[in-house]
């Protein structure tokens, strides 16, 4: 309600229309608060378009004066001094000055603070404010590579007052304040009209996510986004090159691709080996065949587009030979297998089985595993209980995990070590190069990882976009942004109509509830709720169970790879995962009895809240999809009933047949292809929102209900169908005709009565299926409804969203199966005299 | 003497052997290795050397199809095999037991049944990580009730039947009655139920692994080929359509083999 009440006002208040650029972006951020979450998509939205840091980190990983006017290094290299620009404010009003800045690194850095980066802080050891636009921070030791580091996601500036708040409405200094988040479905920037730089071009930047490379492509055909960020299909890279309507600019991201080994499992700590597994890469198939062509070989771990860069390729060349003679030299056991865990992204995938083919090639034989991230995360980066994987390691310039003995892939060389300390020191650029080619060279010839190729950034953008700026965090900086006849923004709020038909059809399942409970035995219904109560007991008991023992951590999860173990563990207290399971589940049951359904790990959310934005798809959908396959099933059937035997039920037979048989998310993919992609009637994914108009949301939600619909029909034809064979020769129907009934007449007013109980028991069973079953098919059409959440939280090992959800869903399952006997025994007395029980067809 | 074969017992029979057929032929033979990857001749159309086309990593189509068949089947088998094993004695003992051990036995058949079944799924690939052996139980799981449920029903008007009073009166147990009296006599709905369980573990399966809850790879699976080709699709839609084909034809099948065999049992009542 709150939510409809603040768009309406929005609708007010927006000046006419509003100039909308759609940014389309590959992964939802959890939260987009950077310096309490590391995920690499919190930053892609907001670093330099919400928030602002001290520095900039420019597209060549320098560093360039953002709020900070400028800066000086001591000579002695122990004291940094910035000059703050002056006039600057935060969005909800707060000046920003030396004081603040104070606030925000001291939090940053501070015993128990969960910021991700925190270590990179540690050289600090005093922070001082002598004026309101004069910063210094005093070092323990020199560190060369500090300055760079400030100008990380992490570091950005943040006021003391929205501190709580930031992880679900930022407040920063950027060109951009944030307006509203739809979560599962889009971010609204609008133009901070109070920014102390050059303000926005455009009126507002509305952000989407996309992962599926399918779907993205739909989504940019259709001309549904201005600009891909990070374009997740380079196979399709082709076609959209050839369509004038779009622009494909083709760069290097500052992702290393690694081939990552376990150096702490034998024989992969033997040079020799890790050296023949180099030589058994051939990088460009790799690219090929991964990447459709697109990427750049790297021979060691360092961005091509840095100007320290040497390419080393050559020093471990594709060469099946040498690659035996090595593993020969090294007495490699034939009958070793050794593990290979791929995280859920295109490239890992791809990846990981041509690099399982190229080992097996030269007999070294490999175990693939896909994980979701949560365990990914848990059994690779926390436990390191892998031989391989394969990973992209974004974040720009960090050659500093070789010297970290506890990083997952445990390689340690003190030479390295030396090189890492020599650097610290330097701040001389000729100098700095030396040491950075050094450096690469030596994890080269320790062949630590096998190094694979230098991810691309495969920007897409409608064709006469400009303005758009790139820097090394990955985000693109979208003030100077400028479409030339940019798309009205939908500011209207055409809610109307969608929500009159929800509260009617929500007022006459209320009214037909309470009439149906009126009718009904009260001792019956006393006896039902019992059971009802008991089934959920045992139920939430069962799903915490299932949950807890899942492996992974939550904490580890919503901070990222980058973040240190102290700031995970503050995390896992701070959320009360430390407790001990039975008191987490008295918890747990004690705020679900107020109707609570907890807060969820990764949105840090209230579950409800989630649940709600959810609702609105999911339910439409499952009710589309079920009335769908009633106006589908029950002409059929009486159709076919007509005449047993007939052509026309034996055509319905087989149809129906057939239509059980097929998959309905091989339904929905297929029919994305058709009339999503070649006949492009209507989108091939994603949901607008309801406020975008009726129309607009049916549109979007017809395909996914017709996918579901079908093989639903087919089961209820089936079912009707053989109810009413069975009363085909009954004495009552023989009556009726004899009387002079029509056969039609016959069997819309005798027959089909007399078939209720089964019917109504199946449909309930359908709607709980379209609910619960929907994951599927949300996932296939990128839906943002409950079951899309709900396979979100499980990806992302969000424990309270999964077990409140499923719990939220078994009991809509089991109160609609109730609510489908008080149903039937309303429709069929006989159920009233004898007691009985409805039971399903099998 | 048993009625006439029907023509739908023969041709899901049919179907379904010409599946079974090719799984565990793909166990030695295919026709092209499956380990071979070909990147220069991937996606390609079918022809006379891939009769199905290839794959994005150049793989024969028609092959991992095969392979796929021999997992789809293995998995959805073992997961019925594992819900008859433990629902059917079940529900014989419930419907021997009748009263509070019945009760007890069905309230959580309900329970399990409370949880849609892929809710179950997800949930148990959660806690034990994804694949064969996951889906499997995921799968068998959600079985037993069917099992159990469907065993009860057919079970309980024996009880009443002569044949069973007799046994009782000659002093048999109720094991041993349940055993050698009531079991050979709902033999046939059981196969029944057999037949149409698997089709809707065949659906499951693949559904399963192509959410990436499955069947792990380089093992192929034919919800994990779909899960693969739906991003290729405006490349090689042809790709999208063969593993689908594939799941629809197999759970046809046995969809088809569950109707005739119940026609073929049970000829005085009308199919379904």
């Amino acid at each position: 309600m709150k939510r409809w009440l603040a768009l309406l006002l929005l609708a007010c208040w927006l000046p006419g229309q509003a100039a909308t650029l759609r940014i389309a972006l590959q992964l939802e951020p959890p939260l987009l608060d950077p310096t309490v979450g590391a995920a690499a998509p919190i930053g892609e939205v907001v670093y330099g378009n919400v928030f602002e840091g001290l520095v900039r980190l420019a597209e060549d990983g320098s560093a360039q004066p953002r709020l900070a006017e400028r800066w000086d290094l001591a000579p002695d290299g122990l004291s940094l001094r910035f000059t703050l620009r002056a006039g600057v404010r935060f969005h909800d009003g707060t000046p920003f000055d030396a004081t603040v800045a104070r606030f925000a690194l001291d939090r940053a850095r501070a015993e128990g603070s969960s910021n991700p980066q925190r270590s990179l802080l540690a050289a600090i050891s005093s922070i001082e404010a002598p004026d309101a636009h004069t910063l210094v921070l005093r070092l323990k030791r020199r560190d060369g590579g500090l300055l760079q580091s400030l100008g990380s996601a992490a570091f950005v500036m943040v006021a003391p007052g929205s501190v709580g708040t930031n992880p679900t409405a930022p407040n920063g200094t950027g060109p951009w304040r944030f307006v509203d988040w739809q979560r599962g479905n889009r971010i609204e920037l609008a133009r901070f009209d109070g920014y102390w730089g050059e303000k926005a071009r455009l009126d507002r930047l509305r952000y989407r996510f996309i992962a599926d490379p399918s779907a993205a492509y739909a989504a940019v055909m259709a001309g549904d986004v201005d600009l891909f960020a990070n374009f997740p299909a380079p196979e399709h890279l082709a076609q959209i090159r050839a369509d004038r309507r779009f622009t494909l600019k083709v760069g290097l991201s500052e992702g290393e691709t690694l081939l990552s080994i376990n150096h702490r499992r034998a024989p992969l700590d033997q040079l020799a080996v890790r050296r023949a597994i180099a030589a058994a890469i051939d990088r460009q198939a790799l690219i090929d065949g991964a990447m459709f062509g697109y990427g750049q070989p790297i021979g060691s771990h360092f961005s091509p587009r840095h100007a320290a860069y040497v390419d080393l390729t050559g020093q471990s060349p594709h060469d099946p030979a040498r690659a035996r003679a090595l593993l020969a030299e090294a007495r490699w056991p034939a009958d070793r297998v050794l593990s290979l865990k791929l995280p859920p992204t295109a490239y890992a995938r791809r990846g990981g089985e041509i690099l399982a083919a190229q080992l097996a090639a030269v007999g070294i034989r490999t175990r693939i595993e896909n994980l979701e991230w949560a365990q990914w995360l848990d059994q690779v980066f926390v436990r390191h209980d892998f031989d391989l994987t394969v990973i992209v390691h974004a974040e720009p310039l960090d050659y500093g995990i070789y010297g970290r003995d506890d990083y997952y892939f445990g390689y340690r060389s003190s030479r390295v070590k030396a090189l890492l300390r020599q650097l610290d020191d330097q701040t001389d650029d000729t100098e700095r190069r030396t040491t950075l080619q050094a450096l690469q060279r030596q994890l080269s010839d320790d062949a630590v990882n096998g190094f694979l190729f230098q991810y691309p950034r495969l920007l897409v953008t409608r064709a006469g976009l400009s303005g758009v700026q790139v820097n090394a965090v990955g985000s693109l900086e979208l003030a100077g942004a400028l479409l030339p006849g940019a798309q009205a923004g939908a500011a209207g709020d055409d809610s109307a109509a969608p929500r009159a038909l929800a509260w009617a059809a929500a007022g006459l399942l209320g009214l037909g509830l309470v009439l149906l409970i009126r009718r009904a035995d009260p001792r019956w219904l006393l006896a039902r709720a019992g059971s009802l109560v008991l089934t959920l007991v045992a139920a939430s008991v069962l799903v915490f169970a299932l949950v807890q023992v899942a492996p992974g951590d939550p904490a580890r999860h919503v901070l990222g790879i980058q973040a240190d173990e102290a700031a995970v563990a503050a995390l896992r207290t701070q959320l009360g995962l430390d407790d001990p399971a039975p008191a987490r589940y008295a918890r747990w049951v004690a705020a679900l009895l107020q109707g609570d359904l907890g807060q969820s790990l990764t949105y840090r959310l209230p579950v409800r809240e989630l649940l709600a934005e959810r609702l609105p798809v999911t339910l439409p959908l499952a009710a589309l999809a079920l009335l769908t396959a009633i106006a589908l099933a029950v002409p059929a059937a009486l159709w076919a009933a007509r005449r047993p035997d007939g052509v026309v039920d034996r055509a319905v037979s087989a149809a129906s047949q057939l239509g059980v048989s097929v998959p309905d998310f091989w339904l929905g993919v297929m029919g994305a292809w058709l009339f999503a992609v070649v006949l492009r009637w209507v989108p091939a994914g994603g949901f607008p929102g309801w406020e975008t108009g009726l129309a607009v949301g049916l549109q979007s939600l017809a395909l996914p209900a017709l996918a579901l619909a079908l093989p639903q029909a087919a089961i209820l034809t089936r079912v009707l169908r053989g109810a009413l064979a069975e009363l085909a020769h009954a004495e009552f129907l023989r009556t009726a005709r004899a009387k002079g009934a029509s056969r039609w007449r016959t069997l819309w007013r005798h027959a089909l009565p007399n078939v209720a109980t089964p019917v109504l028991t199946l449909l309930g069973l359908q709607t709980a299926y379209l609910l619960a079953g929907s994951v599927i098919v949300e996932n296939v059409f990128f839906l943002p409804g409950v079951g899309r959440l709900l396979f979100q939280g499980v990806t992302a090992h969000d424990i309270v969203l999964v077990q409140s959800l499923v719990l939220v869903l078994v009991a809509l399952g089991v109160a609609i199966s109730a609510t489908v006997e008080l149903a039937a025994r309303a429709a069929d007395p006989r159920l009233q005299r004898r007691g009985g029980d409805a039971c399903p067809p099998a | 003497m048993p009625p006439r074969m029907n023509g739908r017992l023969i041709t899901g029979a049919l179907l379904a052997g010409a599946f079974a057929t090719l799984a565990l032929l793909s166990l030695v033979w295919t026709p092209a290795p499956l380990t071979q990857l070909d990147i220069a001749a991937r996606l390609q159309a079918p022809s006379a050397s891939h009769w199905l086309g290839t794959d994005h990593l150049g793989r024969d189509v028609l092959s991992l199809l095969m392979r796929g068949a021999a997992t789809s089947l293995g998995v959805a088998s073992l997961a019925v095999a594992l819900g008859a094993l433990i629902g059917v004695p079940l529900g014989l003992w419930a419907a021997a037991r009748a009263g509070w051990l019945d009760e007890l036995l069905m309230r959580g058949n309900d329970i399990v049944f409370a949880f849609p079944p892929l809710l179950l799924a997800v949930l148990l690939t959660t806690a034990l990580g994804p694949g064969a052996v996951s889906a499997i139980l995921a799968v068998g799981v959600f079985n037993i009730p069917v099992f159990a449920r469907v065993a009860r029903g057919l079970a309980l008007p024996l009880w009443q039947r002569e044949f069973v009073l007799a046994a009782r009166v000659a002093g048999k147990g109720q094991g041993r009655i349940s055993r050698e009296h009531v079991l050979p006599n709902v033999a046939g709905g059981l196969v029944v139920q057999l037949s149409l369980q698997l089709s809707l573990a065949l659906l499951a399966e693949t559904g399963l692994s192509y959410i990436g809850l499955g069947t792990q790879p380089p093992q192929p699976s034919w919800g994990r080929m779909l899960a693969d080709a739906q991003t290729l699709t405006a490349l090689a839609p042809t790709l999208a359509l063969f593993p689908g084909l594939a799941v629809a034809l197999a759970v046809l099948a046995f969809h088809l083999l569950a109707d005739g065999l119940r026609e073929w049992l049970d000829p005085h009542r009308e199919a379904r």
